[in-house]
């Protein structure tokens, strides 16, 4: 018996050492996967802040075409700062962005390679591109107003500074005014207006709220469906989104508004982009160069309004499908740099008039 | 030779350097590197913008804050400390079961309990929409209803999923009370709660609420997605808002310095409090029997921060996960569960072994400067994940380009672009856990059990490995297990710095339930919770034979 046990221990011992062991060299290899990570020549890799999900289409649809193969980082924050530590060490070939302001972020730390391309300069329009060719707009979102078809009348609202008006007081809601999405809107009416018609014009719409900004821009929908409100601020795409949903709810919340393309007689809309460029220390700079190039060309930008209902960039692209529908509307032109730019001003506004 | 003697026998280590204290004092340095790197980020030119930033926001974001953290402190020293002594000091039915399902709530990530709450509770929810149909309202203006979305919403989600962290101490800590003592408290007709059971467990609670209130700082995902302006959420509209890294790390730290002193202060009071057990448990605490209301309210007791934190969270999920077909999703979530097992199994090792290092140096070896070292690095869990992470980059920026320059290649890296980056930041913002795990475990060992040992003519090595460490196990396997859950369900740093192509149940969870498709969420986010549960039946054993 007490052979028996003895024999039963040493076995649970081995096992036990065979299962540190095993766990000590997983580890070990985790650290040594911490060496050179330079794709190969048939690859390249790929941080983006558009999450991977909505990414996959264009990533398949690339490697299909080329026979490059495409590896990810998706993160919403920081990726900058990771690539400016990693420095020339850097694996990574192409940043991915969805708004201006990251953008340009990554090319004031001096983190993109110019890619002179002339596929890329005829397929993107110069205001849509960085002067010195470092960073290029792939796809473009319009932040517009939308109304609640039942309580607000089709031709009450015609411009983003009606929202300042008195009438609209405890009717309107939106996110917080610190999203990027709203903090770039707020820089392209300094743009338009000057800072100090910005701000009253700010401080006039954050007394018409009718609750504390919240949630994202479909929830915004979603409380003008509910009567909470009965304006509110989005981007056009979540409205495609919406209208498209498997879940009926979603449905009746899109059913439920109205879009308002503002500033038809003046500046135009104000739109966003999504974009990309080159790392400055790209491993893999002529793959990374036909990735971007790849985006811009027809079959990429239809796809942008397929996976996700985004307008293209490229002139000669026409919107499909539901986008076509909605019909065209003026842009604001404004040089896309700008918006980037006059983030800290927005963001300060913002801050003083509590959105 | 007196003078060692000496020393020995009053707890205190000796102060000499050997290898112990050198390891111990290298180790802290790489831990404390990242925090340092923040650090000297911070000193860093802001451009002016405190006067901004006090003159705005600044104030409203601090109140958030402290409002935020006595909210959830509160609630969860209430859920933690009730249903500790209710599971510990009484018999009730289904005792056994709550024992280990109150734990569950540990392993549910507070911005998914965020979600869950929001479709829950919010106009088109279940709920408003039975009360709407019981009471014929029609519209929103019909009734008044609480907003999920506000301050107090985030303090009742967090307080749901955080207590466990209070819970779990406690319960040992009321365990290890001598049995004596309660009944002194009997004899004498006091309380033997208040007047024993509380003051007596005061250490433990504050252990576990240190973690608690540490976590509600460095939360990200519940404030943002509730719009709680609290300072967490003014350092991302700094940084990303305002371009202003060196002023998002000086907020970062202001919040972290707040932190510490409020532990400091808290270590201040208990410092000439000393309850000394003498080892010998004379006779087992007998769980009181109560009549049938009694037994009633101990269970009710139990079932509210369960039915909070666990039942209508996972309940939601669930109803998600059932209503749309998952087949096409489960082949990569199933891989998923595989990489994410392995890196927190990796990370929580790790953790435990540098843990143990350090509690043993601290303990038995080194003098005050590492007794403070292995201290101070327990302190990343105070910065919230993000930062903690950029001051990682920082940090293994340094490192690289150093060793890039010792073997002549600028691509060469060590801890870049891999795991070892990954690990290395688990290590700075977990080793709390696994460091307040072994150090409570450490100091319930009577000091004379090292000394016996080496009177008995053991040296020092291998009193360690036939006393110390056999006496340790459960302290390590209980850090470890802690790590494992927390490192599962971690976001921020694993979003930041993870290789190509690598997700954990938590990055993969959060690009869907980012964009609020909480349906195509709730499978991985279930998957969490599912693999949380062996960590914490395992732990459950544990704190029972802990008594």
């Amino acid at each position: 018996m007490k052979v028996a046990n003895t024999k039963a221990r040493a076995v649970v011992r081995r096992a036990t050492m065979r299962l540190t062991n095993l766990l000590v060299a997983g580890f070990a290899a985790l650290f040594i996967g911490g060496g050179p990570v330079v794709a190969a020549a048939g690859e390249i890799n790929i941080y983006s802040h558009r999450q991977q999900f909505l990414l996959q289409p264009f990533l398949d649809a690339f490697t299909a075409e080329t026979g490059i193969k495409t590896r990810v980082v998706y993160a919403s924050k920081g990726l900058a700062q990771r690539l400016l530590a990693e420095g020339e060490a850097s694996p990574a070939d192409v940043i991915l962005t969805v708004d201006i302001a990251r953008l340009s972020e990554y090319a004031d730390l001096d983190l993109l390679a110019p890619v002179e391309s002339p596929v890329l300069a005829s397929n993107v329009p110069p205001h849509l591109r960085a002067t010195d060719n470092r960073w290029f707009a792939l796809s473009t979102r319009a932040r517009l107003v939308a109304t609640s078809v039942d309580r607000v009348a089709e031709d009450a609202i015609a411009d983003i500074e009606d929202l300042a008006d008195p009438e609209w007081a405890g009717r309107i809601c939106t996110r917080k005014g610190s999203h990027v999405y709203n903090r770039s809107l707020m820089a392209s009416v300094i743009a338009a207006n000057g800072a100090d018609a910005a701000e009253a014009w700010a401080d006039g719409m954050v007394a018409n709220f009718a609750r504390k900004p919240q949630g994202n821009d479909r929830a915004q929908a979603k409380a003008i469906f509910e009567g909470q409100c009965d304006v509110a601020i989005m981007n056009h795409y979540y409205y495609g989104k919406m209208l498209h949903s498997d879940k009926p709810e979603q449905r009746d919340w899109a059913e439920s508004i109205r879009l308002v393309f503002t500033n038809q007689d003046d500046r135009g809309t104000h739109v966003n982009i999504s974009g990309g460029g080159m790392a400055r220390h790209s491993p893999n700079p002529e793959a990374a160069r036909r990735f971007l190039e790849f985006l811009t060309t027809p079959v990429a930008q239809q796809l942008y309004g397929e996976v996700n209902f985004e307008y293209p960039v490229n002139p000669s692209v026409l919107p499909g499908g539901v986008l076509a529908s909605w019909g065209d509307f003026r842009r604001d032109e404004l040089a896309i740099e700008n918006l980037a730019t006059l983030a800290p001003d927005a963001q300060m506004i913002i801050d003083r008039v509590g959105w | 030779m007196v003078a060692t003697f000496l020393s020995y026998w009053s707890g205190r280590p000796a102060r000499r350097f050997d290898g112990w204290s050198v390891a111990a004092i290298l180790i802290c340095l790489l831990i404390l590197g990242p925090i340092l790197a923040l650090w000297l980020t911070a000193f860093g030119d802001s451009r002016g913008l405190w006067g901004h930033l006090v003159s705005t926001v600044l104030p409203r974001y601090v109140v958030n804050t402290l409002l935020l953290m006595l909210g959830v402190g509160v609630l969860t020293v209430v859920f933690g400390v009730s249903t500790a002594w209710v599971i510990t000091r009484y018999s009730f039915p289904a005792k056994r079961i709550f024992e280990w399902l109150l734990l569950l709530p540990a392993a549910i990530p507070a911005y998914i309990i965020a979600y869950t709450y929001t479709d829950f509770l919010e106009y088109a929810g279940p709920v408003q929409s039975l009360l709407r149909d019981m009471f014929g309202w029609q519209r929103p203006a019909d009734y008044w209803f609480p907003e999920i979305r506000s301050l107090g919403g985030a303090v009742l989600v967090m307080a749901s999923v955080l207590y466990p962290y209070i819970y779990m101490v406690t319960r040992i800590a009321f365990r290890l009370t001598p049995a004596s003592l309660f009944e002194i408290a009997l004899v004498h007709d006091k309380s033997q709660f208040w007047s024993v059971g509380l003051p007596l467990a005061r250490p433990a609670i504050t252990a576990g609420l240190a973690l608690v209130l540490m976590e509600v700082v460095s939360d990200f995902g519940t404030v943002e997605y509730f719009a709680v302006e609290t300072i967490t959420l003014g350092i991302f509209n700094v940084w990303l808002g305002m371009n202003n890294i060196v002023a998002a790390a000086q907020i970062s730290l202001f919040g972290f310095v707040f932190i510490l002193s409020l532990l400091g202060l808290e270590l201040y009071a208990r410092s000439r409090q000393r309850f000394a057990g003498n080892g010998k448990s004379a006779v087992e605490l007998q769980p009181l029997v109560l009549g049938l209301k009694g037994q009633m309210a101990c269970q009710a007791v139990c079932a509210l921060p369960l039915l909070l934190g666990f039942v209508i969270p996972v309940g939601v999920l669930l109803k998600f996960v059932l209503a749309a077909p998952i087949t096409d999703q489960l082949g990569q979530v199933i891989d998923t569960v595989g990489a994410t097992m392995l890196m927190a199994g990796a990370a929580a090792l790790l953790i435990v072994a540098v843990s143990t290092l350090l509690v043993l140096a601290a303990t038995y070896r080194g003098g005050i400067v590492v007794r403070r070292l292995t201290m101070a690095a327990s302190s990343g869990y105070a910065i919230p994940g993000t930062m903690l992470a950029i001051g990682v980059l920082i940090f293994a920026g340094v490192v690289d380009r150093t060793w890039g320059g010792l073997v002549g290649d600028p691509r060469a890296t060590l801890l870049l672009g891999g795991g070892g980056i990954l690990l290395t930041a688990y290590l700075v913002r977990f080793q709390a856990v696994g460091y307040g795990a072994l150090m409570s475990g450490i100091r319930r060992l009577p000091d004379n059990m090292m000394n016996a040992s080496r009177c008995l003519g053991h040296g020092f090595g291998p009193s360690l490995k036939l006393v110390i460490l056999p006496l340790l196990r459960g302290s390590m396997l209980a850090g470890g297990l802690l790590c494992f859950v927390d490192i599962m369900k971690e976001l921020p740093i694993t979003l930041l710095l993870r290789p190509f192509d690598f997700e954990t149940l938590a990055t993969y969870t959060y690009q869907f339930a980012k964009d609020e498709m909480l349906e195509t969420a709730a499978l991985p986010a279930l998957m969490i919770v599912v693999a949380g549960l062996v960590p914490v039946i395992l732990m459950n054993n544990m704190l029972r034979r802990a008594g």
